[in-house]
């Protein structure tokens, strides 16, 4: 789009000659035609997008007008006109004026380097013409979410980086959301907008072709990922009497097309998460199933079990093998629920001895612990809705179970301990103020996004207004707001000289600090009449936004504590709640240690074991796993090899070369987990490489377990 | 010599019972502490045991090392006595 002014030549004798609607000065609009110049369009501006009076307008017009005939430019943009309208309105101190004239944009310069280089900010958008279009548009919607949506005090706070509002760029839309697959079997694909209604599928295939476009269509209404509930037991009705060649064949489609997605928004491939049960969840046992065309098929689902269990086998088949060259698939991802009822389900060793050889072999498998009566639906890198009463009510009919987080806001942890300079109750009240932050910002977020909502199906949000079964798609009165954390190893650090992991007293302050959040998010919940919760954030570029930041704005003693490189401009603080990365720990002792803040963590959580290039057993996994269920407080974990893929012969190698090991080629990625999902290294931001370089990869303890010595809980 | 650890709440109506005990174990002159998990302190060092439900009881030795407990029950005194007694 052009946005240039052109002088005419000879343009020196205008201010003598001419008046203004003679001026051979001529304006191209954003429309692209060519306007006259004409002094009334900054009045209209002014008038139509600002509060102050006709004559202050036309004042200002005439000035900026004598300054662009005196100033004897041969080319102005229309961006500079506004810039000197602007000028004359700061002059005059009419500051809110000033910033509801402003215009939106990037600088040349910018747009160019965007244009030629990647966007690390976030490791699953690659670089292409869509890519930028994504990130062209996140920038404009970025800085009109910082001037118009959220008040200036929400928005210094994020500038200023005691906060992270996530995905300013989508701030039209929600963060993230739970599906249930029973919405399109019972309802069909008739989606707002769309050309053409599909009715309930008949055929395997079907649903799952309208389980991909309904994926994407919401992915055009939510910023980030889009979870799938009992993905395995809700297709069994339709996959009675298939046999193992034809179910394998349906499981590897839903794998590769969900993998690669890379054609939809921005070419950013949907971020989803299959959560898949072996066991038949309790609250489904009783419920009628729903089968081809929509219908009621006489059973329950309790009676779908063989179906259920032998698609789930099937996907991890496919899982198992990877992609075309035998890389581990980045999505979808599988979050395989471990529950009570899982041990008691016949098969279940042979099935965990088979998600556990995926772990190992390719590392896809979330094992998500659901203890006691607990249950809930997984999606994005650690979020999780769990399911109360109500919701379990809810599962009777299951295509109500529609969950969405509206917005994600973290903060900055370590920020606080600088500002308290050891003392505690400073620390404590900082933390409070930063709550309040992020509380004032959601309630701004949901503000927005219900004005938005209330033009129903005509208005911006149509598919998450549509209203199939009584309610609109979005229920809003079951969203959470969440609040997050980057860097409470480093607040401890910072606060008390130690970190978590070094001694008894310093890990329980750390609980302290997320002990006292969790209260206040309860109590404030109660106060508004919503539902905050604290969630791990994933930080994938936070926890180096953050950092960088603190260098900034507290140094000398932020470079004593940030971790990674600094001569390299590799710095990070700890992910949320976590132990530091490099820390030599017995896994399990990690996985029990950082577990104890999971309870706390309603929205979600998650340990990470690296295991670089080392392939445990299956068995010695399921052991573990079957520990971290039985011994432990832990929500979510999940194993991490690393891997290096070579772009030249296309084969995949174990463990991060720099050369391939079979044709010797430097063309290589490596690839592994980033935050909660695999991506190739060549896309992580440096932040995100810096902790890479001081992961403890858990070696020595897995050779040690192989051995048969038992990993023991501390 | 052991620590008696004891988690209540407010709104949790077989607490008293837990509290009483503590009561009486803290007039014997046994070192006792009762954590209330609607506060910081509370709710941390509930997280710390794993306490996820209330009323709690625990007994530790002198190096915080759990010796045993009662999660989400209230023991009769005799049967708390009986540790103490025995690992002393």
């Amino acid at each position: 789009m052009a946005n240039v002014i052109e002088m005419k030549e000879e343009r020196k004798d205008f201010k003598e000659e001419f008046e203004t609607t003679d001026m051979a000065l001529f304006v191209r609009t954003s429309e692209e035609s060519m306007n006259d110049w004409n002094r009334q369009r900054i009045v209209d501006a002014l008038i139509r997008e600002t509060y102050i009076d006709v004559d202050t307008a036309k004042e200002i017009a005439r000035e900026v007008e004598d300054l662009i005939v005196t100033s004897k430019i041969k080319m102005i943009t229309a961006p500079l006109v506004r810039e000197l309208v602007d000028t004359k309105l700061v002059e005059r101190g009419l500051e809110q004026a000033r910033k509801m004239h402003t215009r939106l944009g990037m600088p040349l310069y910018d747009v160019d380097q965007l244009i030629l280089h990647p966007n690390k900010e976030n490791a699953n958008v690659p670089h292409g013409p869509e890519a930028t279009n994504l990130t062209l548009a996140e920038r404009i919607k970025k800085e009109y979410a910082l001037l118009s949506v959220f008040s200036q005090e929400t928005a210094d706070a994020h500038i200023r980086g005691d906060i992270h509002l996530h995905d300013l760029g989508f701030v039209d839309r929600p963060y993230c959301s739970g599906q249930s697959l029973e919405y399109i079997k019972r309802f069909g694909l008739s989606l707002p907008n769309s050309i053409a209604m599909a009715k309930p599928a008949k055929h395997p295939e079907v649903l799952l072709a309208h389980m991909v476009k309904f994926a994407a269509a919401l992915q055009s209404n939510f910023a980030g990922a889009i979870g799938w509930d009992a993905v395995n037991l809700f297709f069994a009705p339709y996959l009675v009497g298939m046999s193992d060649r034809d179910l394998e064949q349906l499981a590897q489609m839903m794998i590769f097309e969900f993998s690669q997605q890379a054609v939809a928004r921005g070419g950013q491939a949907i971020f989803t998460d299959l959560n898949l049960y072996w066991e038949i969840p309790k609250h489904f046992e009783n419920v009628p199933a729903i089968g081809p065309g929509g219908e009621r098929t006489g059973k329950n689902y309790s009676d779908y079990m063989k179906e259920s269990q032998r698609f789930a086998w099937a996907l991890f088949n496919v899982f198992l093998e990877g992609d075309g060259s035998g890389r581990p698939f980045f999505f979808p991802k599988p979050l395989v629920h471990i529950t009570e009822k899982f041990f008691q389900t016949p098969g279940h060793m042979d099935f965990l001895h088979h998600i556990c050889e995926v772990a190992s072999e390719k590392g896809n498998t979330y094992f998500v612990f659901d203890r006691g009566e607990t249950a809930k639906i997984s999606e994005c890198c650690r979020l999780s809705f769990k399911l109360d009463q109500t919701d379990l009510e809810d599962a009777k009919e299951p295509w109500k179970m529609r969950y969405c987080a509206l917005q994600n806001v973290t903060l900055n942890l370590p920020r606080m301990a600088y500002l308290a300079k050891g003392d505690d109750t400073r620390l404590f009240s900082k933390l409070t103020e930063f709550i309040e932050v992020a509380v004032k910002a959601h309630l701004e977020k949901k503000a927005f996004i219900e004005k938005l909502l209330s033009v129903g199906e005509r208005g911006p949000l149509a598919l998450l207004a549509m209203n199939r079964d009584g309610s609109p798609y979005l229920r809003m009165h079951r969203a959470s707001f969440l609040i997050g954390m980057v860097g409470l190893n480093e607040l401890v650090q910072v606060h008390t000289g130690q970190e978590m992991h070094q001694s008894r007293q310093t890990f329980k302050f750390g609980l302290k600090v997320i002990a006292h959040m969790k209260l206040l998010v309860d109590k404030l919940s109660e106060r508004y009449g919503m539902h905050f919760v604290l969630e791990q954030t994933p930080a994938e570029s936070t926890a180096y936004r953050f950092a960088k930041l603190d260098l900034r704005f507290h140094s000398p003693r932020s470079g004593h504590i940030v971790k990674g490189d600094i001569s390299k401009g590799e710095v990070y603080y700890t992910n949320s709640t976590y132990l530091n990365n490099s820390a030599v720990l017995n896994p399990i002792e990690r996985v029990r240690q950082e577990g104890l803040f999971h309870p706390l963590i309603e929205a979600g959580a998650l340990t990470h074991i690296w295991l670089g290039e080392a392939k445990p057993s299956k068995e010695s996994l399921a052991n573990f796993v079957i520990k971290t269920f039985r011994q432990t407080q832990n929500d979510q974990i999940a194993f991490s090899p690393e891997f290096t893929t070579c772009n030249a012969c296309n084969r995949t190698s174990r463990g991060l070369r720099s050369s391939c090991q079979y044709c010797g080629s430097q063309e290589v990625d490596g690839i592994t987990r980033i935050t909660g999902y695999f991506t190739k290294l060549s896309s992580w931001n440096k932040g995100k490489i810096g902790e890479l370089r001081n992961r403890y990869r858990n070696q020595a303890y897995i050779e040690e377990a192989e051995r048969g010595a038992a990993l023991k809980v501390g | 010599m052991e620590l008696i650890k004891i988690f209540v709440k407010a709104k949790c109506p077989k607490c008293p019972a837990a509290k009483e005990i503590g009561l009486e174990l803290k007039r014997e002159g046994l070192p006792v502490f009762h954590y209330d998990l609607d506060t910081i302190d509370g709710l941390a060092e509930a997280s710390f045991h794993s306490i996820l439900s209330t009323p709690s009881l625990i007994i530790e030795d002198e190096e915080e090392r759990e010796v045993v407990s009662w999660r989400g029950m209230v023991p009769t005194i005799q049967e708390v006595r009986q540790y103490l007694f025995r690992s002393n």
